[in-house]
């Protein structure tokens, strides 16, 4: 019997797993921030474009033009902090993901060509927003369609890639890389779970950006807020049951994980249950009570610990079902502490730079 | 092996294409950048408002070509290779995640710095947005630096092949001579984007301004530099052991004999595709200096977009053909000197790190690698093979059975280079041939020899490879059962019948034995040259099988016993003589 699972490449992993697999978190953590301003906020945005149209509702236009000029260089931090957690997610687990990434190749290649797609239609949007007319509505949309439709790719490869026993009979059914994981009883749960997770991060962010106007422009922060935490509050709520869903789709050993085998990761999901509602309860808070800075301030840092929460819950859910389909960590680390030290003072001199020009140009806007 | 082969044709052009586009926009990325701030400043100094007008439009042509285009082909290639590498990849993760790590921290602020200088025109100082753009060029420059070493590792390996250390992978033997000619390609590139863009201009006198310092400065000085940089680079790679003569079909690999095979005709055949690109590249490379010339001394005040169009399309496929010969230079690996592009990998050299006892109690000894894949052979190796379909396991079904596990065979040890009908279509050069012939040439595809050419193990550190017909193909790897049902699989793709499939048996008769396995490729009925014996004796085809070479330098030297060349004689002088049609005497 020739085992389904590639063989590690005969080279030591070059750093300690527990080290690659924080850089993982982490990056990934950056990535989804963006991601999901993306995503969210490209639906928020359309909506608001199309109901903004009324000459009655300027708050609503004013968020779509926010949105728009915003757009391209969210897609950019989103694909400039994607690559690193991708690339930190091939080390460990390059022998489940790339077997998945063949089995639906062109699938996975189309979101290079949907990723210039987007980010054109973006930057057209951003450029040319006043003069489109009605086009800019329907590029708004193709926006959030095309971002949709990445996510769900995305969500076939890291699904598929779970069931990496069931890859060789599927390569042997068909190998030209069309095959996508649609019968995954998890796929649609969790595409759905985080379409609307992205949709209350974008609330979210919605009353973050009324919170930072507060002084310029009272009226539009007050209804900035009451709009993002609406967006927030409705997207979490309907989200529990999205969650249950998924939960409830797993495969019936990762399950009982959730159900009492593993403390950790029932701790790791009930408190990012509960941050996340806190989270958005707080924001509807900001959105009736007196101190709406405080309250977005705190819904803000509860979320974001909520987020990781969930983060680390999907990290369980992929290491458990790896692990039960027979997936090794490799066990021989020669750790490269040159290069490693070498990019940890990179990255700090690049968040320092990075942080010092955008405060450049903020400082000068204001 | 490892992983699933995508089953798509001519999945190398894929990544060619992917990457060719990519590189054009990436150099321009790190030349464009410098080009900007210098313009600046040299439109800030001189109170130049159209200059610093132009170089502002020039910036936003710029990120949405590089931010945009650039930056996701860039990850489009990462994602290609994957598919189409995936055990390449998984090797170049693996020794070099720390590489792509410090280059992401280039790129991260490069991106940033990007948007930051051109969102910044009208809101930040002068001097604060100079500032951003060189911290762009930096960056931009910093990034090419860490990839450039992974990209020439790929080529010529060095010393990481016995010591799998990250910096003698990354400062190999091209590294440097390819940054440097990387660097000229950037700014020669950054002249004629300018050159491209200002043909779009009104003023004529700021069009000939714009386009007479693109050319002196940027393009035309690059066009000495980077030919000058690229020898640098052949010589590097000859002496790290790159076959580049014997790829080129040249005498040795120096510039002049290089020129000669490429020009005047290949000395051997070498690989004719890197000759034919490395021709594009020349002659693609002198239009675009004659016509840049043309421009600029007689038309740079109103040139339009048309002989603009031109310059980037002779820019384009002057880098695009470079690129293909680079690549072409690497054949047949994937990996320089540790695997091929097959995925098939050579055992590690003595002194090279091996993986500890726990790892292999875990994972098994490597079971893909050149003498494991030929001990257990292919089919009992690699999960993704299909296996035979249980109504074709008699005997009688044998060619059925081939058909299928041949074609198994091909696609898992071939089709990373070949596929059937299109690009380096295999069908042309398997027409007619018989499953011995055929299982012959598979055989003789590729050995491991040594610096002085003598025969040695895949396991030898710095390994030269000596192929058939100097063509740049990886060994067949596999057993002897699964060489015949490839070669079987081969023959009826080249028109053989099932029923003289299943006819065939290994000749019993010494001399046919040893023709059909090393002459009738060629010299069969359907090859390059009909064999005709003329009317020669044994004697005399034992005389002259002594000194094959000497007769013609594309027969390779006998290598048989003197029995054997005693019954090929005797074979060879009782073929029947061909219709009269020319032919091999």
């Amino acid at each position: 019997m020739i085992p389904a699972i590639p063989q590690p490449d005969p080279l030591a992993l070059p750093a300690p797993a527990w080290l690659l697999w924080a850089l993982l978190m982490l990056t990934f953590f950056l990535h989804l921030i963006p991601m999901n301003l993306v995503l969210g906020g490209s639906i928020v945005g359309a909506i608001a474009r199309v109901r903004g149209r009324r000459g009655d509702r300027p708050q609503e236009a004013e968020l779509a033009h926010l949105v728009v000029k915003a757009m391209p260089i969210l897609i950019s931090a989103t694909v400039t902090l994607g690559v690193a957690a991708l690339l930190f997610l091939q080390v460990l687990y390059g022998r489940a993901f790339f077997a998945s990434a063949v089995v639906m190749g062109w699938w996975w290649l189309s979101v290079i060509g949907l990723l210039i797609l987007t980010y054109y239609a973006a930057y057209l949007l951003a450029f040319r927003e006043a003069s489109l007319g009605a086009a800019a509505t329907l590029l708004a949309w193709l926006v959030a369609a095309v971002a949709g439709l990445i996510a769900l790719v995305y969500g076939n490869n890291m699904t598929m890639m779970l069931k990496p026993l069931e890859l060789v009979a599927r390569y042997a059914a068909d190998g030209r890389g069309v095959q996508l994981n649609l019968l995954d009883p998890t796929l649609f749960p969790r595409h759905l779970h985080m379409v609307l997770g992205a949709i209350a991060v974008s609330g979210l962010a919605v009353a973050v950006a009324g919170v930072a106007r507060r002084k310029h422009d009272a009226a539009f922060a007050l209804w900035a807020v009451r709009y993002g935490a609406f967006y927030c509050g409705l997207a979490t709520s309907v989200n529990i049951f999205a969650g249950l869903w998924w939960l409830a789709a797993l495969p019936r050993d990762v399950l009982l994980q959730f159900m009492g085998r593993d403390l950790t990761a029932i701790g790791v999901l009930l408190a990012g249950i509960l941050l996340t509602m806190t989270g958005a309860g707080l924001l509807v808070l900001a959105a009736t009570g007196r101190r709406p800075a405080l309250a977005v301030t705190a819904s803000t840092l509860t979320l974001m610990a909520g987020v990781v929460m969930m983060l680390l819950t999907r990290d369980t859910v992929r290491r458990v079902s790896l692990e039960l389909a027979g997936f090794q960590a490799v066990n021989w680390v020669a750790p490269q502490w040159g290069p490693i030290a070498i990019f940890g003072a990179l990255l700090v001199g690049a968040v320092a730079t990075v942080l010092w020009m955008t405060r450049a140009l903020a400082t000068a806007r204001s | 092996m490892n992983y699933p082969v995508w089953d798509i044709p001519a999945s190398g052009l894929l990544i060619a294409f992917i990457a060719i586009v990519h590189v054009f926009v990436s150099h321009f990325a790190v030349g464009g950048g410098l080009y900007l701030v210098l313009t600046e400043r040299r439109a800030r100094r001189g109170k130049d408002v159209p200059l610093l007008a132009f170089v502002r439009g020039l910036s936003r042509f710029f990120i949405l070509l590089t931010l945009v285009f650039g930056a996701i082909t860039g990850v489009g290639i990462w994602f290609t290779i994957g598919l189409v590498h995936p055990a390449a990849t998984s090797s170049l993760i693996n020794t070099f995640v720390w590489g792509w790590a410090i280059e992401w921290t280039f790129f991260v602020t490069e991106i940033a710095a990007a948007m930051v200088y051109y969102y910044g025109w009208d809101r930040l100082p002068a001097r604060t947005h100079m500032a951003v753009g060189w911290i762009y060029v930096a960056s931009a420059w910093l990034s090419l630096v860490v990839i450039n070493g992974i990209l020439t590792y790929m080529l010529t390996p060095g010393a990481w092949i016995t010591t799998r250390s990250f910096w003698d992978g990354m400062l190999n033997d091209t590294y440097w001579p390819a940054l440097v000619a990387r660097t000229f390609v950037a700014i020669g590139l950054a002249g004629l984007y300018a050159i491209w863009i200002a043909a779009w201009l009104q003023d004529p006198d700021l069009k000939a301004r714009i386009a007479r310092d693109a050319a002196w400065r940027w393009v035309l000085p690059m066009a000495v530099a980077i030919p000058l940089s690229l020898v640098w680079y052949l010589g590097a790679a000859a002496r790290a052991g790159v076959p580049v003569a014997e790829i080129f079909g040249a005498r040795d690999a120096g510039v002049p004999a290089l020129v000669s095979a490429v020009f005047g005709g290949a000395l051997t055949t070498g690989y004719p595709v890197a000759q034919r690109a490395a021709w594009w590249v020349v002659v693609t490379a002198g239009a675009l200096i004659t016509l840049t010339l043309v421009l600029v001394l007689r038309r740079s005040r109103n040139y339009g977009r048309p002989i603009a169009a031109a310059l980037m399309l002779l820019g384009f496929v002057a880098m695009g053909g470079s690129e293909w010969v680079r690549e072409d230079l690497r054949k047949p690996w994937v990996l320089g000197q540790y695997m091929f592009v097959n995925a098939v990998r050579v055992p590690p050299p003595d002194g090279a790190p091996v993986p500890p006892a726990e790892f292999i109690a875990r994972f098994g000894a490597d079971r893909f690698s050149v003498d494991a894949i030929n001990a257990a052979g292919i089919l009992k190796t690699s999960a993704w093979v299909r296996p035979v379909p249980d109504d074709l396991l008699s005997p009688a079904d044998y060619p059925s059975r081939a058909e299928h596990q041949g074609r198994e065979l091909f696609r898992t040890a071939c089709a990373a280079c070949h596929t059937i009908d299109g690009y380096l279509a295999i069908r042309p050069l398997v027409r007619g041939k018989s499953p011995e012939a055929l299982t012959g040439v598979i055989a003789k595809l590729a050995s491991p020899v040594d610096a002085a050419g003598a025969a040695t193990a895949w396991s030898t550190a710095h390994l030269q490879l000596k192929t058939w017909r100097s063509r740049r193909m990886p060994p067949f790897v596999g057993t002897g059962e699964e060489r015949q049902l490839l070669a079987a699989y081969l023959a009826l793709l080249g028109g053989a019948t099932p029923s003289s499939l299943a006819a065939s048996s290994p000749p019993s008769d010494a001399g046919r034995t040893y023709y059909e396995a090393n002459c009738a490729a060629c010299h069969g009925p359907e090859g390059l040259a009909p064999f005709d014996h003329d009317g020669r004796k044994p004697a005399e085809f034992y005389e002259m099988i002594g000194r094959l070479p000497a007769i013609n330098e594309m027969m390779p030297a006998f290598e048989g016993s003197d029995a054997q060349r005693k019954a090929l004689s005797e074979y060879l002088a009782s073929l029947p003589r061909p219709a009269p049609k020319g032919g091999a005497k």
